[in-house]
């Protein structure tokens, strides 16, 4: 009774309603966007950091993985002492740096990464095999297709430059024994990795001895923020990071696009609100002379007040998977502009779908239905039966 | 170099708030913690740039002699870049030809180009305000238009006095319209003043969490346009629909017979 009273309600004023569940699902699509935005670019952050397995990062003191050209001195000993400590399982030592090819055309030149392939975590491979001598590299995609090599292929590349005598440093043939997807670059970043001992060799004297990060795995059950301070006082030349803190600094530097989401989604709300709360305000103002029969006749305000809030709620639930779908459409279109942000890793989602967003909006919306029905409802439980009758029968 | 020998640096506004820095004060500038390093008196405290580029980045600046930070961290006789200035466009062009024709290992580039590669990032973030801009204007159409309908429904028995009194339903719409671009312009102004406090508080609140100059949100007379404008056409568009809805129906079932 309550279900065909609300509906008839709605369907009486049929592209009235059809306006508002189009309006209340792109505020719904809207809201899905930036819950999905809010939480899913540390989701995915946090996801990309734990993939490969390493709980702790050691960079130099004050800076982050990579984020200047700075370096780690004395890395050999440094090292022997993280991997002497218990709950240590593995240490993947990385030296940062660029290999220069040579090509009849251009110089291509391409970020290079010096690891142990055996415990490293920065790329994954996709076909062919691991370096496993001081002349192989595995490459990605982009490099590949700029210097048109394949597996197999023979490359010659330095790591550097001597303006004088106009050679590249640190002069190699390398051979490429992989496909390589790298964890932490870019879409279209080239990208190559060789052994640490190679890669520093061909760096030349300066880098010896140096890393420029470390990735740490723990044993199983390892209490990792202990571990963390542990290894802080040990090392008082690096910065120790847990993913706690990488995503706390992540969350600071990104702080803007979940203030930004946090100010459109409650815009959103607000908006979705206005709409049905003036819908269904005018409504009941337009059926006054019902309602006040309805009383007249004996229906408890109960059941009027619950009619309004069914209507209201059922404009919210009808929007709901119309703004679900579209929201789905919009966050992944906006997705594809934030992943052309320079240096953002290919894997990082700024739109990541989790159930949990979707029913928080969905919580949310039906939500902002029932508050929405707060005011007519209580304009309509309230109203002086014997005067509002006579009003409308006289007109 | 003073008689002391102690060379002099630059900090920024940043740095010296924190570490209680004063000009004058003697500090040791080391390459690595740990290390002697060299002594320093500061001799000036500089302002940060408006730099969109370093914003999120929390990073203190200290600004050295060149010989002064190649001897402090082993850089030998090496520069990471050099600035050129040149005697207009055409002499920029035939410097950056000339240099990158003999040029190995380094590349010449014009300031205006790395000022594009740099602001990449901002690109971005332009284009996505865009892209929420459109979804904004979508759901604000929709709302316009529902509140346009609600409003010209309100007035249903008025329109149909109207109508049978002999006015014309051109004359009806074209009141209505007005009706409409009258809000519209009512609540773009509204809107503009909601906007400009809204900006300020953004200016206000970002500077201070990244601790500089920069602009962060600004409300040009091209802006307020297109605001304005987008909303006039939105406004008389759907009081158009809705004028156009009601002059269809019959004054009698207007009324309700």
């Amino acid at each position: 009774m309550l279900l065909t009273l609300a509906a008839a309600s709605l369907l009486r004023h049929r592209t009235r309603t059809a306006l508002a569940i189009l309006g209340v699902a792109v505020s719904a699509a809207m809201l899905l966007d930036m819950v999905m935005l809010s939480s899913g670019m540390r989701e995915s952050f946090r996801t990309l950091l734990l993939s490969q397995g390493f709980q702790l990062r050691l960079a130099p003191k004050g800076t982050l993985p990579f984020d200047t050209e700075a370096t780690i001195r004395g890395a050999d000993s440094m090292l022997a002492l993280v991997r002497a400590r218990p709950s240590v399982r593995a240490v993947s030592p990385v030296m940062g740096g660029q290999l220069h090819f040579a090509t009849p055309h251009a110089t291509i030149t391409s970020a290079a990464l010096g690891l142990i392939p055996t415990v490293q975590g920065d790329y994954e491979l996709v076909s062919g095999r691991h370096p496993a001598e001081p002349n192989e590299i595995v490459a990605n995609d982009a490099l590949l297709r700029a210097l048109g090599a394949r597996i197999g292929d023979t490359l010659r590349g330095g790591a550097g430059f001597d303006p004088q005598l106009r050679a590249f440093a640190g002069m190699r043939t390398l051979r490429v024994v992989g496909l390589a997807r790298f964890v932490y670059m870019a879409a279209e970043q080239r990208g190559a990795a060789l052994e640490i001992d190679a890669l520093r060799a061909m760096q030349g004297v300066g880098a010896r001895d140096r890393i420029s990060l470390a990735m740490v795995r723990l044993a199983n059950g390892a209490d990792i923020e202990a571990e963390r301070a542990a290894l802080t006082a040990l090392l008082p030349r690096v910065t120790v990071i847990s993913t706690a803190e990488a995503l706390k600094q992540v969350d600071e530097r990104l702080s803007y696009f979940r203030q930004l989401a946090a100010i459109l989604g409650a815009v959103s709300l607000v908006v979705g609100f206005l709409l049905v709360t003036t819908l269904v305000t005018v409504s009941v103002n337009e059926r006054i002379g019902e309602i006040a029969v309805m009383r007249a006749i004996g229906v408890h305000r109960r059941r009027i007040v619950a009619q309004i809030v069914m209507e209201a709620s059922a404009l919210m639930l009808v929007a709901s998977p119309i703004g679900l779908a579209l929201g789905l459409v919009t966050a992944r279109y906006l997705n594809s502009i934030l992943a052309s942000f320079p240096g953002v890793p290919e894997r990082i989602d700024f739109f990541l779908f989790q159930p949990s967003a979707a029913w928080t909006a969905l919580g949310l919306l039906v939500l902002c239905g029932v508050l929405a029905a707060v005011y007519p409802s209580w304009t309509s439980a309230s109203l002086p039966i014997a005067t509002t009758l006579r009003q409308e029968a006289v007109g | 170099m003073p008689q002391d020998s102690v060379r002099t640096i630059a900090i920024d506004s940043r740095l010296a708030t924190d570490a209680a820095l004063r000009v004058g004060d003697t500090v040791t500038l080391a390459a690595a913690p740990g290390e002697a390093g060299q002594r320093a008196r500061i001799a000036a405290i500089v302002r940060r740039s408006a730099d969109p580029s370093e914003v999120a980045r929390g990073e203190y600046r200290v600004r050295l002699h060149l010989t002064q930070l190649q001897d402090l961290i082993g850089y030998g006789d090496r520069v990471d870049r050099f600035a050129i200035a040149t005697r207009g466009d055409s002499a920029t062009t035939d410097a950056v030809a000339r240099i990158n024709a003999s040029a190995f290992g380094f590349r010449a580039h014009r300031s205006r180009d790395i000022a594009v590669q740099t602001s990449a990032t901002f690109a971005v973030v332009s284009r996505f305000h865009r892209a929420i801009g459109v979804i904004t204007i979508v759901a604000s159409a929709i709302f316009l238009l529902c509140i346009m309908l609600l409003k010209v429904d309100e007035r249903r028995r008025d329109v149909a006095a109207l109508r049978l009194m002999g006015i014309s339903a051109p004359t009806i719409v074209r009141g209505v319209v007005l009706e409409a671009a009258a809000i519209a312009v009512a609540g773009s102004i509204v809107g503009v003043m909601v906007g400009a406090l809204t900006s300020a508080l953004v200016n206000l609140h970002y500077q201070s969490v990244y601790r500089t100059p920069l602009r962060f949100s600004m409300i040009t007379a091209d802006i307020v346009l297109l605001a304005v404008s987008l909303s006039l056409v939105l406004g008389i568009a759907a009081g158009w629909l809705a004028a156009q809805r009601l002059v269809r129906t019959p004054p009698l079932a207007l009324f309700g017979r």
